[in-house]
């Protein structure tokens, strides 16, 4: 596998010093996962020399917490993944819903494009569930399915009447804003023009790849980098900064393509990446972030994901909407929601992210907060399905303030 | 980024001390961090001085201090100091719900996993160890399944060192799935189990027939995750004993409520955490440090400070580069004085009673813990250096752990904040 030499993926720089285990959710959750020390660096030393068949590899759920605390900066998720990809090359699928969560985008694009079929999807979801059908797939019956919206964001986006500005980005919406939840993007386009900022966006985009690697799809992953990342090279040297707000997308596009693949121009345009809230706070340093902000009295929570403390950008979402005046919002700092992209989604590992995610729900309805607030889509489903509270982006706190 | 009082390299229990302190006098606090700190695997208790260099054991911590040779950290400084700081630990505990007992005029014996003991300072109220020199009868408890704690290896080890004693043991049964495909149990998951109704039930059904009048119960640190005192609580009153855990190998339950407790009361404090910013350089005008340079996969940050305090451990922790022949310090870019030829870097006893030399090395500071460069100039004037990354100390030998750490944090950042 061809490996970025500049993030030369080495396990001998762990130290087995076991600080991933004391802060892996999944461990905590199940004995069924060995731990991310073990799974990920120790056997990835023997499987330098022997081919390794460990089924438990199955259960981490890349949410790079072992990551975030590793104090020798190894990639211990990314090792997960490239194990679990290599087994599944001889194993077969535990999950007939793999496939599909994996290819998130496919659905999506096959939904939008008929006509009342995001009605008939959903309307079909929820039948799927009452009668089963869901759980034959492999899809939880418990977890909140997204669901599709009548209209893609790319489509919306074109009908924007954008005032030109000086200062350009270029947004990657991804699947799950493309999809599921529009109005999360075009809240992005709203608040960026009110800060003098003009938004473009790339219908050849491609599903960043990020389902594909967990659920063990890695070569549709490299397919989809290299169209991308070739893309995003071309954006910058246009010179436009590039956008996401899916931390998920985000992290991938900027990090895991530079750990898994080796494609030119990786380092170039990562440079040139930001979070939709990092960018902001970041003009926010510069005195350059529009504060003309209408009254906000709503209690909010606000839950960071996982992919985003992993891309040490702290805490932006916590530095912007306290400005908002009125506002009472606290983070519930109760670590992850357990549903990791597609991972809470399937039957078998649903049990599992609930659990995960119990102490966050109980953050949540202990703060009598009226909405959780958070980049991630999917963390906003399982907040929701856990907690009963509604979950929305921070961008769209910002469009409210905005009075738009 | 913007510009913060106080920057601290580092959230080890060092750097986050530090942050406590400055952040309660009022000064605008920023951590960068990478990774979670070691102290997350250590054993959660405060050595401060164990031993004499000659080996003989400590009794009040801070008049060793005081007689300290010039080149250990505590010599930097002193014994008010330092009580001071060790004072100001016990109040963030007590603010916490998690107060630790123990002073730092007195240095308590603790059982260790293998029954041996050792002398700390301050230790959370589950490891109280005067209470199995206080009871008649100890009882060991170990956990079939559980790795890494010999119940019977303690249980004879206490009894050879606590022979007017009458120590036994006891084996309590999880009764957890154990198969191929599932992963041994650690301390953790035992402290998850007693944490659920069900375990909580099963273990005090197994243990309160052996427990006679008069008894300390001695077990590994499985007494809850967090930093609090409800199982012991409940656990005492119902078996109307003692109980006392000994510190055990990682992952590390104790060390983990010690990072959680310290983690929260920072917060709480407006303390803010950057994680994941891995720290490569730093910006130095006119023998002032501007900002520190961080650098992921996308590109280089600045954060800017009026002063610094580097926080970032040794060579366990990645503060110092060991490399063959040669140490730096990478953040400020310190050559660390060391033998060209590495079997000078170690006695060849390993695991003697001597302390080692390379255990020693750090970075060198004058009495105001600023860096000094080989030259024996200052490295910039703003910034101190606290904890395992400080030259002339082996804590292993000693038993300082966690010490120097707090000792040091306390001075920086109370300096910082204009207290002499």
């Amino acid at each position: 596998m061809a490996i970025n030499k500049h993030h030369a993926i080495d396990p001998d720089k762990c130290t087995a010093c076991t600080i991933c285990i004391t802060a892996c959710p999944v461990t905590a959750a199940t004995r069924k996962f060995r731990g991310p020390k073990m799974t990920g660096p120790a056997l990835t030393r023997l499987r330098k020399l022997v081919s390794d068949d460990d089924p438990m590899l199955d259960y981490c759920s890349n949410c790079k917490t072992c990551d975030l605390v590793c104090p020798s900066g190894v990639p211990i998720s990314t090792l997960n993944m490239l194990a679990k990809n290599e087994y599944y090359k001889t194993h077969p699928r535990k999950s007939p819903a793999d496939d599909m969560l994996a290819h998130s985008e496919k659905m999506g694009k096959l939904i939008t494009s008929i006509p009342l079929a995001s009605t008939f999807a959903n309307l079909g979801m929820t039948i799927g569930k009452s009668v089963g059908m869901l759980g034959a797939m492999g899809i939880s019956s418990n977890a909140k399915m997204p669901s599709y919206a009548s209209e893609s964001f790319i489509s919306k986006f074109k009908k924007i009447k954008q005032t030109s500005y000086q200062r350009k980005v270029v947004f990657f919406s991804g699947c799950f804003i493309n999809y599921n939840q529009p109005e999360v993007g075009v809240d992005m386009v709203k608040v960026y023009q009110k800060n003098k900022i003009e938004v473009a966006i790339d219908e050849n985009f491609v599903c960043c790849g990020s389902p594909m690697v967990a659920g063990g799809y890695i070569d549709d992953a490299r397919v989809n980098a290299a169209k991308n990342a070739k893309l995003l090279k071309a954006w910058v040297d246009k010179g436009y900064d590039i956008i996401t707000a899916c931390t998920s997308c985000g992290l991938m596009l900027k990090q895991e393509y530079q750990e898994l693949f080796d494609f030119e121009g990786m380092s170039e345009y990562a440079e040139h990446m930001y979070d939709s809230v990092e960018y902001l706070a970041k003009l926010h340093d510069e005195g350059e972030f529009n504060t003309e902000f209408a009254n906000d009295s709503t209690e909010y929570i606000y839950h960071a994901p996982c992919h985003l403390k992993v891309q040490a950008i702290g805490r932006p979402s916590m530095e912007l909407l306290p400005l908002v005046p009125g506002i009472k919002i606290q983070e519930a700092d109760a670590g992850c929601c357990g549903i990791s992209g597609s991972y809470g989604f399937k039957a078998d590992k649903n049990p599992i992210a609930m659990k995960v995610g119990a102490k966050l729900f109980g953050k949540i309805k202990d703060s009598h907060a009226e909405l959780g607030v958070c980049e991630c889509g999917t963390c906003r489903l399982q907040m929701e399905n856990g907690s009963g509270v509604p979950a929305i982006h921070p961008l769209t706190v910002l469009r409210k303030a905005y009075g738009l | 980024m913007k510009k913060s009082d106080i920057l601290i390299i580092g959230n080890g229990i060092s750097g986050l001390f530090a942050a406590c302190v400055a952040a309660d006098k009022g000064k605008k606090v920023q951590i960068l961090s990478y990774g979670a700190g070691t102290l997350t695997i250590g054993g959660g208790i405060i050595d401060v001085l164990g031993y004499t260099d000659e080996g003989t054991p400590v009794a009040d911590p801070m008049q060793a201090i005081a007689a300290m040779d010039a080149k250990h950290p505590y010599a930097k400084v002193g014994a008010d100091t330092a009580k001071k700081a060790l004072d100001t630990f016990l109040k963030i505990t007590e603010e916490e719900g998690f107060p630790y007992i123990g002073s730092a005029n007195e240095n308590i014996w603790l059982p260790t996993a293998i029954g041996n003991f050792k002398p700390s300072c301050l230790v959370p109220r589950t490891m109280n160890g005067k209470a199995l020199i206080a009871a008649k009868n100890i009882l060991v408890i170990g956990f079939d399944t559980m790795k890494d704690f010999y119940a019977d290896m303690a249980t004879k080890n206490i009894a050879k060192r606590l022979p007017d004693k009458n120590v036994e043991q006891l084996i309590v049964e999880l009764k957890f799935e154990y198969e191929r495909d599932l992963r041994d149990i650690s301390a953790m998951d035992v402290a998850r189990w007693l944490e659920t109704e069900a375990g909580y039930r099963s273990f005090v059904d197994q243990v309160k027939s052996h427990v006679k009048p008069d008894t300390a119960i001695v077990l590994p640190p499985v007494l809850g995750l967090d930093p609090n005192y409800k199982i012991l609580d409940t656990l005492e009153k119902e078996l109307d004993c003692a109980l006392v855990e000994v510190s055990s190998l990682p992952p590390a339950v104790t060390g983990t409520r010690l990072t959680k407790m310290m983690t929260a009361y920072a917060k709480k404090r407006g303390v803010q955490i950057i994680e994941k910013a891995r720290v490569v350089g730093s910006e130095i005008i006119d023998g002032k440090c501007q900002a520190v340079i961080t650098e992921g996969f996308d590109r280089q940050r600045k954060f800017y400070a009026d002063q610094f305090i580097l926080a970032t451990g040794g060579v366990y922790g990645g503060g110092l580069v060991a490399k063959i022949g040669a140490m730096t310090e990478p953040v400020f870019n310190i050559d660390i004085d060391v033998p060209k030829v590495q079997t000078e870097w170690s006695h060849k006893d390993l695991f003697g009673d001597k302390k080692q030399i390379f255990a020693q090395f750090g970075v060198n500071v004058n009495s105001e813990l600023t860096p000094l460069a080989a030259d024996g100039k200052e490295v910039a004037s703003n910034v101190k250096v606290v904890g395992r990354s400080l030259a002339g100390y082996d804590f292993c030998v000693e038993k300082s752990g966690n010490g120097v750490a707090l000792i040091t944090a306390y001075k920086a950042a109370a300096a910082f904040c204009g207290e002499a």
